[in-house]
């Protein structure tokens, strides 16, 4: 067909010529056969080609023209744009301050071979780094090596300024690193870790297997603003009154959630191996301990709260049960005396009150041994404290429970118990009786644990009123912080050294609750060893110590808490604390 | 025809490769442009850890205290300043009811025209009094005055008894 065609079309063709007109070609039946296959395969291919043509054609038109159904799932698939994680997660306060962060921090390296002016390059970088040593950095620099450190750890401004010099040879080598903007304010909360990012001491130590797997920050209890007023009032205090430390606590009383945590003398987590050349040797030791998890102390009258609410709570003891206080106990070698004495027989509110130790010891003995044991294991005072901080100490107490025990752990000796499980078991004396454990991650409404119930609704309202009425006519009258309603106890315990007590070295502790109808906050003050002064006429004791640092640290923190001051002398809160049987009386102060 | 034909699908292959190339250096230019994106995306992000640092590390508390001493001193808020809630704020004092402006002497006189839209315009804007008695107190004309002093004293009663409170004279 081809070739007629070319013949037919060919200009210089003679006029005459016809091409002879094709003949069909007739093939015998072999020949046949194989054309016809031979067709049949280009049809198959041919189809084939163009089905598959035809499936580009219209995926390029529902692409193009219709934007495809399905394009939105490859946009989701983009992963979102995040900096590499950092090699710790941060640390929050409760409201989203940071406590601990970790960043980049390059180290400075030269390599020498490459540095043109070696003693024009030192001058430039003792510019940036004047504590660096002349000397020494000029023959590092003319060593010949090809890989000196310059210095560890830059920071970002540092790193600015070295780059600004402009000195060919010098390079940073990637580094993280931990910092805690806010220095000292947290350091026992937070704790610190070392340079290979392991947590060594509080949350940091703790909560080390979060903080390392996660990419979110934690979120902690503490209240960055609280934890400020509450060191800056104790440094008052060790300050006024010559203590040797001071430590203090706020728990939010219906949650657990601790708001703030304070131990004095404490350290720079930033440099926690670095020790302040002045303070003398032991003193680093000292700033490290955590008085709130690690002490263990004899915290004295502050256990009255406790013996009274058992007493209470069991129906061994009413508001109007008596205990004879007329004259010291002679049991064994102990003498038990009373500090403020009265000299008569006390009722419940009175003991609590005047802080009786003869006749608490009286009533822990009608109570008796087990109860006593019971009551306190119950309030977690005999095992160690669950918390999100490793170093707890363990509680001490007698192993065998005897008579004189019993007595003298009425009013706080014989037993050792740290201040985070003290002020852990008086929240929940306070808050109606429901024992959860202390946390220090910020909880939302629906993470509060139900707690445990240790004692019933009506004791709780019981150890409210008496534990408002020692701040109202008692030995916390200091206190009183208007408008909040305090209530609490006071101990002033003698420091056991080696089995004997030390007459001059005291652990003066406050505990108390605020506002008292309805109790939102518990906060535990102690001061370490402090001396009486003029303002204080000699005492050094609770009442005159942390009692009044008690007052101002309330009346600081609680606008920034949220609670609402009241009036105190308002019916409604004159209702809830009043105490029947002590209506109508004079009430002697103590 | 054919040859149209031929031209046609020529031109057409050739646009489909213009474009096609176009769109593919396109894609590709924004390719660039969204790796350049992020990893400018991530060096800010790092930068701001350490603003958020140094932010947190300007804003310490004793740091701001120290601040705050020396160029503001400006106190803790005392139980003065919380003593009283917003709800606890008193309502402003009811309009006079009616037997003020009845007590008032003077009769209702006929007045101009254009003192009479002057008089009407408080009653448009408190709607929710009756028109009849503004209108009324309107009309008194110069015994308004003398009508006036009532409410007056008694905001400023109200207002007393509040520093009173305020001031801790309670």
């Amino acid at each position: 067909m081809l070739s007629a065609q070319r013949f037919d079309e060919n200009p210089c063709r003679p006029r005459h010529f016809k091409p002879p007109p094709c003949a069909p070609v007739v093939t015998d039946g072999e020949a046949h056969a194989r054309l016809e296959l031979c067709r049949q395969r280009l049809v198959v291919t041919a189809a084939l080609f163009a089905v598959v043509f035809l499936v580009v054609a219209l995926r390029l038109v529902d692409v193009v023209a219709l934007s495809g159904a399905n394009a939105e799932s490859h946009v989701v698939r983009i992963r979102p744009v995040t900096p590499p994680p950092p090699d710790r997660a941060d640390i929050l306060d409760r409201n989203g301050q940071l406590l601990a962060t970790t960043l980049e921090s390059p180290s400075l390296y030269a390599d020498p071979r490459q540095i043109i002016d070696a003693e024009e390059a030192t001058r430039a970088l003792l510019t940036v780094f004047p504590r660096l040593d002349r000397n020494d950095l000029l023959a590092k620099l003319t060593s010949g090596k090809s890989f000196v450190w310059i210095k560890r750890h830059l920071s970002p401004t540092q790193q600015y300024e070295v780059n600004r010099l402009g000195i060919p040879g010098l390079n940073f080598e990637h580094e993280e690193r931990r910092i805690y903007p806010f220095g000292d304010l947290a350091a026992h909360v937070v704790g610190y870790s070392s340079i290979d990012n392991v947590g060594l001491a509080g949350v940091e130590r703790g909560l080390n297997a979060v903080l390392k797997r996660g990419r979110q920050p934690v979120q902690l209890s503490i209240d960055a603003r609280v934890q400020f007023v509450l060191r800056e009032e104790l440094a008052r205090v060790v300050h006024d009154f010559t203590a040797k430390g001071a430590a203090g606590i706020v728990m939010d009383a219906r949650t657990g959630e601790v708001v703030a945590m304070v131990s004095l003398p404490d350290f720079d987590p930033n440099h926690p191996g670095m020790v302040d050349p002045a303070t003398p040797p032991g003193e680093a030791r000292e700033q490290i301990f955590n008085k709130i998890t690690l002490g263990d102390y004899e915290l004295g009258s502050v256990f009255k709260i406790f013996n009274t609410a058992m007493a209470l709570d069991s129906g061994v003891a009413t508001m109007t049960s008596q205990y004879d206080a007329s004259k010291p106990i002679h049991i064994g070698r102990f003498t038990i005396t009373d500090y403020h004495g009265k000299h008569r027989w006390l009722s419940v509110p009175e003991l609590f009150m005047y802080s009786s130790n003869i006749a608490s010891a009286r009533m822990a003995v009608a109570a008796g041994a087990a109860r006593q044991k019971a009551f306190l294991a119950r309030l977690g005072l005999l095992k160690p404290a669950s918390f999100q901080i490793e170093e707890v100490s363990k509680p001490h107490f007698p192993s065998v429970w005897r008579e004189v025990n019993v007595m003298t752990i009425a009013f706080g000796h014989g037993i050792a118990v740290s201040p985070l499980q003290c002020v852990t078991a008086v929240a929940a004396i306070v808050n109606g009786g429901m024992l959860r454990p202390p946390t220090l991650l910020k909880l939302s409404p629906d993470q509060v644990p139900a707690g445990e119930r240790v004692v019933s609704e009506k004791t709780s309202t019981q150890m409210r009123k008496l534990m408002r009425l020692v701040v109202e006519y008692g030995t916390a009258k200091k206190a009183e912080a208007p408008g909040y309603v305090v209530g609490g106890k006071t101990g002033t315990a003698e420091k056991n050294a080696g089995g004997h007590y030390l007459d001059k070295k005291l652990l003066s502790s406050f505990i108390g609750a605020f506002p008292m109808n309805d109790p939102r906050y518990v906060m535990l003050t102690l001061v370490d060893e402090p001396h009486g002064t003029k303002e204080s006429y000699g005492y050094a004791t609770a009442g005159w110590t942390v009692a009044p640092a008690t007052s101002r640290i309330i009346q600081r923190i609680a606008p920034l808490l949220g609670v609402a001051p009241q009036d105190e002398n308002s019916p409604a809160v004159k209702d809830a604390l009043a105490i029947a049987s002590l209506q109508g009386k004079r009430i002697e102060s103590y | 025809m054919n040859r149209l034909g031929i031209a046609f699908w020529l031109v057409l292959a050739a646009g489909t490769g213009a474009a096609m190339f176009g769109v593919k250096y396109t894609v590709q230019n924004l390719d660039d442009e969204l790796a350049r994106v992020r990893k400018q995306t991530v060096a800010e992000q790092l930068e701001l850890r350490v603003l958020n640092a140094e932010w947190t590390y300007l804003t310490q508390p004793e740091r701001l205290a120290e601040l705050n001493r020396q160029f503001l001193s400006l106190a803790p808020i005392t139980i003065k300043q919380l003593q009283h809630t917003i709800a606890e704020l008193p309502m402003r004092p009811p309009p006079p009811e009616e037997p003020v402006v009845a007590a008032a002497p003077a009769p209702p006189q006929p007045l101009p025209a254009a003192s009479g839209e002057l008089a009407a315009t408080p009653v448009s804007l408190r709607s929710d009094e009756p028109a009849a008695p503004a209108m009324a107190r309107a009309a008194t004309g110069p015994a308004v005055p003398r009508a006036a002093p009532a409410p007056a004293a008694r905001a400023s009663r109200a207002l007393d008894a509040l520093f009173a409170q305020i001031a801790g004279d309670r």
